[in-house]
Order: C-alpha cells, then structure tokens, then sequence
C-alpha cells in the first residue's frame, strides 16, 4: 500500500520544503511544521483505521514494491507488527516533541526543524524498509542529522559532543557496511527476506563475521558499555527535546534494529549454538551496571538522565537475548516504559533548568516552590524509573525479572534490581535538592533567569501529557500483552515474513 | 586472497589514524581511509572478470560483472562524502572557540 511510501515522504518532502517557504514567507513555516506533523500523524492513524483487524489479531503485513519491482529484485517497504510497534512509538513520540520544540526552541529556528523533520524520515524508513542497503542509507541519514541537532546551539562543549558522536557512529556504520558487503557477495541479494532465507547455507565463519560486525555495529550506536564514550556529552549538550529524542526515540530504532536483523534476517540458533548469547548478556548487564554507578557519581542533571539511558539499554538488550516469549515481552514493554519515563523527564527537565543557574544538581535548589506542577511531573517519571508501582516501569521491570529468573540468569536478576535501587538513590538526591527552600528575595539567592521558552504553556503541557502517559500506560499495561505476544511469535518465526515477503 | 589482505592493511591503516593521530583532521582523514579501503575491496571481491554492462539487446548477454555493487558503492560514496564534509564544517566551527584540533586538549575521545 502506498501509505508506507507516505510516511517516509511526508516528513521527507517537508523538509526540503522548509527552506523555500522560508524565502517566501517566514511565518507559513509555522503553519507547515504544524500541517506536515498532523498529515503524518492521520497517515498513520489512516493506516490503523484501514487495518483494525489485522492489528487486532496481530496478523497485519502490509508491501509497497517500490517501482512495481517484485521483492527479491526490487526495494520492499514493508510493515508486519514488530514494524507497526515500533512506527507507532515513532510517530507519536515525534510529533509531540515537534509540537514541544514549537514551544521550546520557538519558530524562529528554520533548520532545527528542517533536521528534525529529516530525523522523522529516516526513523521511518528503517522501520519500514525490507532491504538491508536502505536500512544502512538510512542510519547513516539519521546519524548526520542528529549529530547536527546536538551541536546546534553551536557552542564549544556542544561542537565537541557533535564531532565525538559522528566519530563513533561513523565508524559503526562502517562496521554494518562491511557486514553487508560479506552478505552480499556471498548471497548476492540485500532483500531481508531472501537473506534470511538463506543465511543458514553460509559456512560457520562467514555466518559468524557477519554476525560480530553487526552487534559491533550495532553496539557503537547504542552505546554499550566498551562504546558507551560519546552518550553522556551527545545526550546532555542537544537542546532537551533533541535529549528525549535521542535517548527515548533513536536508540529504540537500534534496539529495533537489533531485533529484526538477528531474530529475523540472521538466526538467532546461531547466537546460541556458538554461546554467543549467553556473551551478549554478559556485555549488556556489565553496560547497565556500569551506567547505573556512573549516573551515581555524576553531579550534572542532564548527564545524569543519559548515563541512565544506558543502564536501561544494558538492560533492554540483555533481557531481548533470552529470547523467551516472556522475555521478548517483558524487553518491548520495557521499550515503551523507557520511551515515555526518559521523554517526559526530559521535557520536564528542559523546562525545570530555565529556572536554574545551571545544570549542576546542586544548583536545582527551590525549582519546586517555583514549578510544582512540572517537579510533580518529573517525580512521577522519575518513580517510574525506580519501579514504583502504579507505573509501566514497575511492571515492565517486574516481567523482566521474572523471565532473568526464568532461565535462571540469577546473577542479572539480581543486577536489574540493584540497577533500580541505584537509580532510586540518585533521582532522590535530586528531589531532595528540588525541595529544598530558598527565599527569592534575598541578596544571596537571588538570581538572573532568562527564560528562553517561546511558548512557556505548550512545554508544560506536553511534558505533563507524557507523564499522563506514563501513569495511564501502567494501568492499563495488561493490554499490550496481546499485541506484545504476536511480535514476539512473528520473532521466532521468521519464516512467516519470509513467505509473506517472497510469496507476496 | 591478496584482496582481502590488502583492504585488512588500508583499513587498518585508517584506524590507526583514527586511533593514534592527534589532530581531528588527520583523523577525519584515517575515516576517509577507512572508508576507501571497504570500497576496493568490495569492487574486487565482487569482479568476475566478465564485460561490463549496460549490454545491448543485440548483444548476448553472458559473463557479465555485477552492476549492484557499483551502485551501492557510488551512494556509499555520497555518505561518506557527506559525512567527511560535515566532520569538517564541525572542526571548522570549532576553530570558532578554540584553536587546538588535539582531541586530548578538547576532552578526549574515550573519555566522557
């Protein structure tokens, strides 16, 4: 259907229209950015509409031959429901942050949303592309966009962060190329389905170089623990709605990613005969440790919520590895959790720092007696990160724990559990500074605040709309049991793609 | 044979740059390197010693090389063109608050 060509070319075309309006006219732009978000937003809500009931039975697959070209030759878009999950957090997601930005960076930033809008594209087109070259083309699109957006408000710490994240994941592109070039020339096809369908006759070796050079890859991108550098400085210098995107929505697409290439193009019984799962779990348990004792230690907000991020990717990875159904479940659930909690602490976050002198904790002193609606906010996440109950992290992590102790991994149990007590132990600490009083009038309290917010109403509102999500998510969290278990019966059965991509 | 050992000396050489070199441009540089050694190497593995197409329909078309990995390398080209040319507007914009290009004067590279 063509719809999925429309999700990719709607925020593609919008961005290159950005800068003709711009010489027209300035203030169409706003109506633009708004226009194009809504029409990839009811694109999508169209593309619901039309296949409730496939969606409902989990069963929905959806082909665009691009060009009319049939798969094993031609470019396939294609959308089965591990696509459909993982589009779905993307388009809602983004168009929020956009209508965020509006707020925060305000219209007068053409090129932020030329980059953002190029960011939505090329997220889009990794999930729904069915070829292996397209998927590179698109990381690396995403990859130059984003390290654009962390340097965009082109200081010295920001230009540094800019150029350390491009060195990173430059090299982890380059790392996926090579694995493609061996697929390729030993197969002869880039189309996903036909990979799969023959990887098996591959020697060991070559199934085993392939498989090292994607999780390298892959590993740079998502910053695990021996790649883990550039996370810390990238996520904490980009404006905050560019750090929610990039800790809640970019690295979901490699944990995307990571699940269609080695459960679906690559088998997964590879992983397991070798052992090598079993080192996977090792490296990503090792990462969430090691990012949970950093946040620790760290006395920078922002740093602080991204050296998070890769304990709960440590964790998210770990638990996809299993690879029981409970496990896929728990691990997706724990996407969606992840998504909401870092999105909305950090809209909250962008929004509590306009009130502070600075980024240090210590500095956060009275940002509660100022902004109690959005700190309520920001506790509220920030509980769901620790796993309080009434939120999806709590029972996220709780299914996560259940399927670590279900193939007795013990020791990674344990982990995730001192990962949740660690990170009550440095949320709180922010908290209690939060509350602490200070009396504004004074000479020594007082201090200069610049708020640089366009549209002071729009932030809080879209911050405290994520935080609605993360509390009703986890009331309702029993619903995305059903959906949640077809991904994960289409994840260990790959053949069904396979015959619908090839058959089709 | 001697393919594969050739592009695992470029490329290496390029990540020793990336590695040892205390200028981002030389890096950017060892990038490039990098980059370049992938695509001999895939145009080499990929040869089959056979005509080249486009073939013309009168022709018979038999032995021919692969035109896939020419295409593929050519848009590999771009991307790593396009990346090379934005690492570089980066350390020019740089060169705006600073005028070293050490990496371990501007924090380090595995340090975070």
């Amino acid at each position: 259907m063509e719809l999925l060509l429309l999700l990719i070319i709607i925020p593609l075309l919008t961005a290159f229209l950005i800068p003709l309006i711009d010489i027209i006219n300035k203030k169409a732009r706003r109506v633009l950015v708004l226009a194009a978000s809504l029409a990839e937003f009811f694109t999508f809500l169209f593309l619901v509409i039309n296949n409730w009931d496939d969606i409902a039975d989990g069963t929905i697959f959806i082909i665009y031959k691009m060009g009319g070209w049939f798969p094993p030759l031609g470019i396939v878009l294609s959308m089965d429901m591990l696509s459909f999950y993982f589009s779905l957090l993307i388009t809602i997601s983004v168009m929020f942050l956009i209508l965020y930005s509006i707020g925060y960076i305000g219209h007068h930033e053409g090129k932020y949303y030329v980059l953002i809008f190029l960011m939505w594209a090329a997220m889009q087109g990794i999930v729904l592309t069915g070829d292996i070259f397209n998927f590179y083309v698109f990381v690396e699109l995403l990859l130059i966009t984003s390290a654009a957006l962390i340097g965009f408000r082109r200081n010295k710490k920001g230009t540094i962060a800019s150029i350390k994240y491009m060195f990173y994941g430059v090299i982890g592109g380059l790392f996926i190329f090579i694995g493609i070039i061996l697929l390729y020339s030993n197969l002869g096809t880039l189309n996903y389905a036909e990979i799969s369908a023959n990887f098996t006759t591959l020697s060991f070796n070559t199934q085993g170089i392939i498989s090292i050079l994607f999780l390298m890859g892959l590993f740079i991108k998502l910053g695990i623990f021996p790649f883990h550098f550039w996370v810390a400085r990238a996520q904490s210098t980009a404006p905050s709605p560019i750090s929610a995107l990039l800790s809640g929505v970019v690295e979901k697409i490699y944990i995307y990613a990571f699940l269609r290439l080695f459960w679906m193009v690559f088998n997964f019984n590879y992983l397991q005969t070798t052992g090598l799962d079993k080192a996977i779990i090792f490296i990503a348990i090792t990462s969430s440790i090691i990012g949970h004792i950093l946040a620790l230690q760290e006395s920078d907000l922002k740093r602080m919520l991204a050296y998070s991020t890769i304990g709960h990717l440590g964790i998210i990875v770990a638990v996809l590895t299993v690879n029981t159904k409970l496990a896929i479940i728990a691990g997706l659930l724990h996407v969606l959790s992840h998504l909401l909690m870092k999105i909305s602490l950090f809209t909250t976050t962008g929004y509590l720092l306009q009130f502070a002198p600075s980024h240090q904790i210590k500095d956060s002193r009275g940002v509660a007696q100022q902004n109690m609606f959005v700190f309520a906010g920001f506790i509220i996440a920030a509980a769901g990160m620790m796993g309080l109950p009434p939120m999806l992290g709590f029972f996220s992590k709780l299914y996560i724990v259940k399927s670590f102790l279900e193939k007795s991994y013990y020791l990674s149990a344990l982990l995730t559990i001192v990962g949740s007590i660690t990170a009550l132990i440095y949320y709180a600490r922010y908290i209690i500074y939060g509350f602490k009083k200070i009396n504004l009038n004074s000479p020594q309290e007082f201090r200069l605040i610049l708020s640089v917010l366009y549209r002071e109403r729009l932030v809080t509102d879209i911050a405290l709309m994520f935080v609605g999500a993360v509390i009703i998510t986890g009331l309702i969290y029993k619903t995305f049991f059903g959906p949640l278990e077809s991904v994960a019966n289409l994840l260990h059965n790959p053949s069904i793609y396979i015959d619908f991509i090839l058959g089709g | 044979m001697i393919n594969h050992i050739v592009f695992i000396f470029i490329f290496l050489l390029g990540f020793y740059a990336i590695l040892v070199k205390k200028s981002l441009i030389k890096m950017v540089i060892g990038l490039n390197i990098m980059e370049g050694a992938i695509f001999y190497w895939f145009i080499a593995i990929t040869d089959r010693g056979g005509i080249i197409p486009i073939v013309q329909s009168t022709q018979v078309a038999f032995n021919l090389n692969d035109p896939i990995p020419q295409a593929l390398i050519l848009t590999g080209i771009v991307i790593g063109a396009s990346t090379s040319a934005f690492l570089l507007t980066l350390i020019i914009e740089l060169n705006k608050f600073t005028d070293s290009t050490n990496p371990d004067q501007l924090g380090g590279m595995i340090e975070d």
